[in-house]
């Protein structure tokens, strides 16, 4: 019988080839917008309050292989199938037919970007380890296919990234079948049953392959490197769509195979040397440093979409904290956060994109002045980077406060802290990024830049609704996330329509929208009753000291950004993980020169000597022993 | 019944007939003869296949076993030996000229050989069979007559000899402790040779055999032929005739050598090829030699798979090791054209769109995406590991996964350049049809077993049953089942 899942699985599996048949004209890519719409409503249509079965089961090799989708699932899959409508959309018009002429693949595009969703679709369905792993690995070559896309610059990266993947594949891998080799068996049931009996030392491995083969996916440190420059030189839609959700699945699979399989009160037992340090204390710092250090990178960027990209590995650590500290308001702001991170990011990189569509370049030092060029592109980003730095009256505060608050709650001053100066770094960061784009002097060479078009800029505007309206009212989100926490077993948030209801501090963002606005309002009619005038001026005008300064000088310019801050800290970044990153590859190569000496030595026969004395010797050995 | 003893007889007679209807005008003839042959040796194979019930010996010439030769026919001897005329027919060197001849009628050599190694039931005419098959292999690896592959066939020469000379010794040690060569009598009397000395005497079969199963350390030969072959020879000995040497090792590990040190060292020597190929490949600049790099990588995780005990082992070794067969013959086959540095192919997926493709799809199984047969082949194989649990098995498993890591960076750069714009518009030339189109058949069999995994994994357990069962084969072999001819 064919259920609701299967359904969704069957036209994302369709909507394949008609991308690569439809991708090409204008109106065919709005059909393709108009089958994301229909995957989201089939989406929809599944009750997310119990799993979803898909009829599609196999007995393969002994092991029971089938596909279910549960309330965290699902959570992720409305992420993941939103990422994607509105990452076509934006690209269905005037941006693709501008790129197609450029050489760019719209067919690889559109069929990609469908491929993704397939395989995160099919990962977030997964019913058994076996249709886990099928995802992951679907997941991690899908992305590869977005990456690749732009050539250039891109196919470092997405080497780069490949062999990260496969790294993580590998350890996920080899957790599953310690994980059978454990348990007997690769249900997820077998191993939730059988997790309260199994020695530390197994558990140890289980719980360890399976999150650091989780982690490299989120880039969480050490593994960060590699996802910046692979999400930021994907073509605009595909950097979106990967910038947005891609990385969440290693959060995905932590929450349903630490939390849910493993279960808290195991992850416990797993303590470090005298109990001082514990796995998840450990997680917990890995999530806050991964929250401070790329965002202070992300700074130091003049590109703007490395720069985003770089905050997409920080705001990682955001959610991985939530979910680590897993209290019933942590863990709700850790996956609240991953809705809210979708959803002002995609807006972030649709503006970014919108800036190179119109100006060529995402060039931070070679910027500026757009606002009055650009001005609905500098509202969205506006209100994107007020997302991203967790201010209110935007939905990234919403869930930013609630990890805050679980921190203090919880006992976690440290860690509190920590997640302060990351939230430093990262407002510092977003101002370089409004201020260089679309504040300052306009260069001369963008003087006849005009607004980017409507097919980009609404698919913006309308996300910046989202980010607002899920700002002022996150219960619409909450709820959802409510029932993802109770699918992994956790206590779900009490929510109400405006935020959080707390016996130990409540959240109402009803009223904080309503409080900034009435002080907008009010702060607007003092300044227009009370004489408050404005001149406007050419933006090419330049005054020094009443002196007029031709348009060419170059006299309000935002080149180095933050000298002085850079100069304080870079004494602390000394490149060492690109460092070690780098000898890490220099010793495989000078591993590899050594096996090659071994394979193109000119007197080989020697080998068969040499090798039946070592091997004698062993058998000596074996006999003396 | 059928004949299958006629697999073995067809291709040798065909192999020293080829060279007689060059010179008197036959071209017609010797074109067919050769593709006419191997198709029946597999038609004959087939009907065994099919008609199969339960194992039987056949005593060649009336002897009867111990003291005669002994054919034994299994399924995974079966298995094996008609891969055999299958594979030869896919990679058949065309052509009618002398030097074509010279390598079809090598060709068919081998192929006798390979068939007669899968279904020797005896130790000595295992080792002669040996012997011919290295013997046809020099000639082939010589076969494009350049001096690179001279010398190259000449360095196979030397490493071969020298690890047959070793196996001779192993046998003759063995025949020293037994008084007896054929592999039923020895499994009963395996015990005797549970001591240093049968351990050493398995060491230096597994030398010899290693040499053409690019065993680690015997393996220094292979990039270097690969190299200067052709690509279809290349894919032959890669594809083929590694795959039953290593089967010759895993009957006398299954028969004579059931000890657990036999298996450790199997184990060890297997994980160092894994190692020593992976890392070698790494800094392949050429994509041939990068391939006979991982080929040596992927039967280490072949011998590391037949390592295992019982059934689980037999089944991922053979998993392996037949994917691995179908997958590096194809890539052979692709990278026919593809010769000289990885940077000058360039734009090579614009001229052969098809074959570019298929190189994807031959990579991606041999990284195990799921769900690819690779992904399978590499699951039995690290669940059997994992299952056996001890430290030295679990470090095997830590390598192989770190072996594929670093297999997904240098197939990728390949995959990349492939799919790269074209620099002052140098494009590698497009396949040849022949290569493609084997190639292709090659792909819709390796999707068929992706579609087919369970019956296919199935149908190996009892292939495995019977052939882990040492009582059946005795009993065959020795208790009076046996067919006369």
């Amino acid at each position: 019988m064919i259920g609701a899942l299967d359904m969704l699985l069957l036209a994302a599996l369709a909507a394949i080839p008609l991308s690569a048949l439809f991708a090409t004209t204008r109106s065919g890519r709005w059909l393709l917008v108009a089958a994301y719409a229909v995957q989201f409503g089939l989406l929809i249509m599944l009750q997310p309050a119990t799993a979803a079965h898909s009829a599609l089961s196999f007995q393969l090799l002994g092991n029971a292989v089938g596909w279910q989708m549960d309330a965290l699932g699902w959570y992720f899959a409305v992420i993941t199938i939103g990422s994607a409508g509105f990452a076509a959309a934006y690209a269905a018009g005037e941006w693709s037919e501008v790129n197609g002429r450029l050489g760019l693949s719209l067919r690889w595009l559109y069929a990609g970007l469908q491929i993704n969703v397939l395989a995160m679709l099919l990962l977030l369905a997964s019913g058994d380890f076996v249709s886990l792993f099928i995802g992951w690995e679907l997941t991690s070559w899908a992305g590869l296919i977005l990456m690749l896309l732009a050539g250039g610059d891109a196919i470092r990266a997405s080497l780069r990234y490949i062999v990260y993947a496969i790294a993580g594949g590998m350890t996920v891998f080899a957790g599953l079948v310690i994980t059978q080799a454990a348990v007997g068996s690769l249900q997820f049931d077998a191993l939730h049953a059988a997790a309260p009996s199994l020695g530390t030392g197994r558990l140890w491995a289980i719980a360890l392959l399976f999150i650091l083969g989780f982690s490299v996916k989120m880039a969480s440190m050490p593994f960060h490197l590699w996802q910046a420059p692979a999400y930021a030189y994907s073509p605009a839609p595909g950097s979106s769509f990967l910038g947005s959700i891609s990385a969440r699945m290693g959060l995905f699979g932590i929450a349903l195979v630490a939390i849910k399989l493993i279960g808290l009160a195991q992850l416990d037992r797993l303590s470090l040397v005298t109990d001082l340090v514990d796995l998840r204390g450990l997680l917990t710092w890995v999530a806050v440093f991964t929250a401070i250090l790329p965002t202070f990178v992300a700074m130091r960027q003049n590109d703007a979409r490395l720069l985003l990209g770089w905050h997409g590995v920080g705001q990682g650590g955001y959610m991985l904290l939530g979910v680590i500290i897993a209290d019933r308001l942590g863990s709700a702001g850790g996956l609240l956060h991953v809705f809210n991170h979708a959803t002002y990011q995609a807006i972030l990189l649709m503006a970014v994109f919108a800036v190179i569509h119109r100006t060529g370049t995402a060039d931070l030092n070679r910027l500026g002045g757009l606002v009055t060029r650009m001005p609905l592109t500098f509202l969205a980003m506006l209100i994107g980077i007020i997302g991203l730095a967790g201010l209110p009256p935007m939905n990234g505060f919403v869930s930013k406060w609630m990890i805050y608050r679980a921190l203090i709650v919880d006992g976690h001053p440290l860690l509190f802290v920590a997640t302060v100066i990351s939230t430093l770094g990262t407002v510092l960061s977003v101002y370089k990024l409004l201020h260089n784009t679309f504040l300052g002097q306009l260069r001369l060479e963008h003087e006849q830049i005009h607004e980017a078009p409507w097919s980009m800029t609404v698919p913006m505007l309308l996300l910046c609704v989202v980010v607002f309206v899920t700002g002022a009212a996150p219960g619409l989100v909450l709820q959802y996330v409510a029932a993802a926490q109770q699918a992994i077993g956790l206590e779900p948030v009490r929510y109400i329509l405006g935020g959080i209801e707390s016996p130990t501090g409540s959240l109402d963002m009803l009223w904080i929208t309503a409080i900034l606005f009435a002080g907008f309002g009010i702060g607007a009619v003092l300044f227009y009753l009370i004489g408050g005038r404005s001149r406007r001026v050419h933006q090419l005008d330049n005054y020094a000291g009443g002196h007029f300064l031709t348009a060419d000088v170059r006299y309000q310019y935002s080149d180095n950004f933050y000298a002085g801050l850079m100069h304080r800290i870079r004494p602390w970044y000394r490149g060492s993980f690109e460092w070690t990153e780098s000898a890490l590859v220099s010793a495989l190569g000078a591993a590899s020169t050594l096996a090659r000496g071994f394979f193109e030595q000119a007197n080989p026969a020697q080998w068969v000597l040499v090798g039946t004395t070592v091997i004698m010797t062993w058998v000596m050995w074996y006999a003396l022993g | 019944m059928t004949d299958v003893t006629l697999a073995v007889v067809l291709p040798l007679l065909g192999a020293f007939l080829l060279p007689l209807t060059a010179h008197r005008g036959l071209h017609w003839l010797g074109m067919l003869l050769g593709p006419a042959l191997l198709a029946l040796a597999a038609l004959l194979l087939f009907a065994t296949w099919t008609a199969f019930e339960s194992p039987y010996a056949i005593a060649l010439g009336g002897f009867a076993p111990p003291l005669g030769i002994t054919f034994y026919v299994d399924l995974l001897g079966l298995l094996f030996a008609l891969a055999v005329p299958l594979t030869s027919l896919l990679l058949w060197p065309g052509g009618s000229d002398e030097a074509a001849i010279r390598q079809q009628s090598l060709t068919l050599l081998l192929a006798a050989a390979l068939t007669g190694m899968a279904l020797s039931g005896d130790l000595f005419n295992l080792y002669v069979f040996y012997e011919l098959a290295a013997v046809a292999s020099y000639g082939l690896a010589a076969s494009s007559a350049t001096g690179p592959a001279f010398v190259a066939a000449f360095r196979f020469l030397l490493i071969s000899a020298l690890g047959s000379v070793v196996t001779l010794l192993g046998i003759a040690l063995i025949y020293f402790k037994t008084g007896t060569l054929n592999l039923a009598h020895l499994a009963t009397l395996s015990e005797r040779l549970a001591d240093p000395q049968g351990l050493a005497a398995f060491a230096m079969l597994l030398i010899g055999f290693g040499v053409k199963a690019e065993l680690f350390p015997v393996n220094a030969w292979v990039p270097e032929v690969y190299a200067a072959t052709g690509k279809r020879v290349a894919a032959l000995l890669a594809g083929l005739a590694s795959k039953l040497a290593v089967l010759a090792v895993v009957r006398i590990l299954l028969l004579v050598f059931p000890h657990d040190e036999a298996r450790q060292l199997l184990l060890l020597l297997g994980t160092l090829g894994v190692l020593s190929g992976e890392l070698a490949a790494w800094q392949a600049r050429d994509v041939t030699r990068m391939l006979a790099w991982s080929s040596i990588g992927q039967l280490g995780v072949v011998l590391v798979a037949f390592s295992l005990p019982g059934k689980a082992g037999l089944i991922a070794g053979v998993t392996v090791a037949m994917h691995h067969l179908v997958v590096k013959s194809a890539l052979f086959l692709l990278a026919d054209r593809w010769g000289g540095a990885v940077d000058r192919l360039k734009g090579a997926a614009t001229a052969s769109p098809l074959g570019a493709a298929l190189f994807v799809l031959f990579a991606l199984s041999l990284l195990g995406l799921p769900p690819l047969p690779g992904f399978w082949s590499k699951y039995l194989v690290l669940s059997g590991l994992a299952e056996a649990g001890s430290g030295m098995q679990h470090l095997a498993l830590g390598v192989i996964l770190l072996g594929t890591v670093i297999e997904g960076g240098y197939l990728l750069r390949i995959i990349t350049r492939l799919y790269a714009a074209p620099e002052r518009d140098i494009v590698p030339p497009a396949h040849r049809f022949p290569n493609l189109f084997a190639s292709g058949l090659l792909a819709l069999l390796l999707v068929a077993g992706a579609i087919l995994i369970d019956p296919l994994w199935q149908g190996l357990n009892t292939l495995a049953a019977s052939a882990t069962d040492t009582q059946v084969y005795v009993q065959t072999v020795l208790g009076g089942k046996g067919i006369t001819r």
